[in-house]
């Protein structure tokens, strides 16, 4: 199934439960990060009880990351995974810290600059639609908690897998379906009721965390992006549930 | 649920109380150099897991995969400990207790940074209690470690005396000498005796 089947018709796609016009979706999930970039670790940690951390740890485990590699962090957004592989890619390797947000790559720039890392790190501020990298360029990309904000997601797969070298892996990690009814139950009432109101508590934006749950709820399911990641040529594809499928991690090739 | 997690976890705790024992020992920069970009990975035999060790300028970084490193090693527990006495390398891998994939000199550059890490305790202490309370501290440390050492020396050796002299329970050491001789001997007979027995064989075949 391809991003536009899912999404519906060619001229609209959706942001969060809205359907609204195709080119409107960029502003304004721009304006969603904008307004969240700020407090978007505070946040991370308190919404998942720290468990984003174990599921960036095993995206780097299944990356089989080597020093000297070449590595494109999209959407890496306050740079959680960029920190980890520049720290395993060392002097000799090079990590692209990538994010079509300017204010969350500020705050990425920030951080990563905080902990030390700096000589093996560059940053660009690109659109996954359409990547501003030369064809076969990276051994590894990754993809965490932002490919479902990306407006034309086969697009996004499809440009990945150009600048992507042969041999090379992509990996997502991102929002999924729970595998379980009783888990999907409580998944739901934390999402809609909980995660709203702490995102009006702490950040003060109860809209933001209302599009993100929405936006995990119109994201595809584990067999619908693995398939979308095949139609974009990628090949052994598969991927992993994490608690309870909450978040699923894919992994595909190109050879 | 959090099974595939797990490892994970590891290697973070792994990683928190290792690099800062790295930070803390003024001469392992140097050491580290000499194995910069360098992956190591054990494998604890039992156990569904392989831990990958990266070492880089600024640490070592772990992570849980099965893709190809330098040097790879598969080991239970009690291998691993012994692996401290590079001696014992060649005896390990004939029992079939440690198996090695890969370049071995990377195994023992790895061990031997690990062996030769000294992280100067005082030196950290000093910063949060002054220099003098430090050092009294870290001499304290010092003495309680070699009164530990001898008192576990001294128990070694009276139990060992206890169960050879006194009880008689184990042979001494001379004794198993002369036995492993007498072993010795009593082989090296056993194959001559065989092979006069092969070279008989024939004749008594050609005279029936």
């Amino acid at each position: 199934m391809s991003e536009q089947q899912h999404s519906g018709n060619q001229d609209s796609t959706h942001f969060g439960f809205k359907t609204v016009a195709r080119d409107d979706k960029v502003s304004l999930v721009a304006n969603v990060f904008h307004s969240v970039a700020a407090k978007y670790d505070v946040m991370n940690d308190l919404m998942s009880l720290g468990i984003h951390r174990l599921w960036k740890r095993f995206t780097i485990d299944c990356s089989g990351v080597r020093p000297g590699q070449k590595v494109l962090d999209l959407a890496g957004g306050t740079g959680d995974l960029t920190a980890l592989f520049s720290r395993r890619v060392g002097p000799t390797g090079q990590v692209i810290l990538a994010d079509i947000n300017e204010s969350m790559l500020n705050v990425g720039k920030d951080k990563l600059r905080d902990l030390g890392l700096v000589n093996n790190i560059s940053y660009v501020q690109a659109n996954a639609e359409a990547l501003p990298f030369a064809d076969n360029s990276f051994d590894i990309i990754t993809i965490a908690f932002g490919l479902r904000n990306v407006t034309d997601k086969d697009a996004a797969l499809r440009s990945m897998f150009r600048v992507l070298k042969p041999g090379g892996r992509l990996l997502v990690l991102e929002f999924s379906k729970p595998t379980e009814t009783w888990l999907s139950k409580v998944y739901d009432l934390y999402s809609f009721k909980l995660l709203p109101a702490m995102g009006q508590l702490v950040a003060n934006d109860r809209e933001s965390y209302q599009y993100l749950a929405e936006s995990i709820r119109m994201h595809p399911d584990q067999d619908t992006l693995k398939q979308m990641m095949q139609q974009a040529g990628f090949a052994e594809t598969s991927y992993h549930n994490l608690t309870g499928g909450i978040v699923a991690l894919h992994r595909g090739y190109k050879f | 649920m959090l099974k595939l997690l797990l490892p994970g976890l590891l290697c973070t705790v792994v990683e928190k109380v290792l690099n800062p024992l790295i930070g803390m020992d003024p001469d392992a920069q140097s050491r580290l150099s000499r194995l910069q970009g360098k992956q190591f990975a054990v494998r604890l035999r039992g156990i569904p897991l392989r831990l990958v060790f990266t070492a880089q300028q600024n640490g070592i970084w772990l992570n849980s995969h099965d893709e190809p490193v330098d040097c790879s090693i598969s080991a239970d527990l009690l291998a691993l400990q012994q692996l401290a006495d590079p001696s014992q390398l060649t005896r390990l891998i004939r029992e079939d207790k440690l198996q090695i994939d890969g370049d071995l000199q990377t195994l023992q550059q790895f061990s031997q940074f690990f062996q030769q890490l000294n992280p100067d305790w005082q030196e950290r202490l000093s910063v949060h209690l002054g220099d003098a309370a430090a050092h009294k501290v870290a001499g304290g440390i010092q003495l309680l470690q070699r009164r530990v050492r001898q008192y576990l020396q001294q128990t070694e050796q009276s139990c060992r005396e206890l169960a050879q002299d006194e009880l008689q329970l184990t042979p001494v050491s001379a004794e198993v000498q002369q036995f492993s001789k007498d072993v010795s001997a009593v082989a090296a007979r056993t194959e001559l005796l065989q092979r006069q027995l092969a070279g008989l064989l024939p004749q008594s075949q050609a005279f029936a």
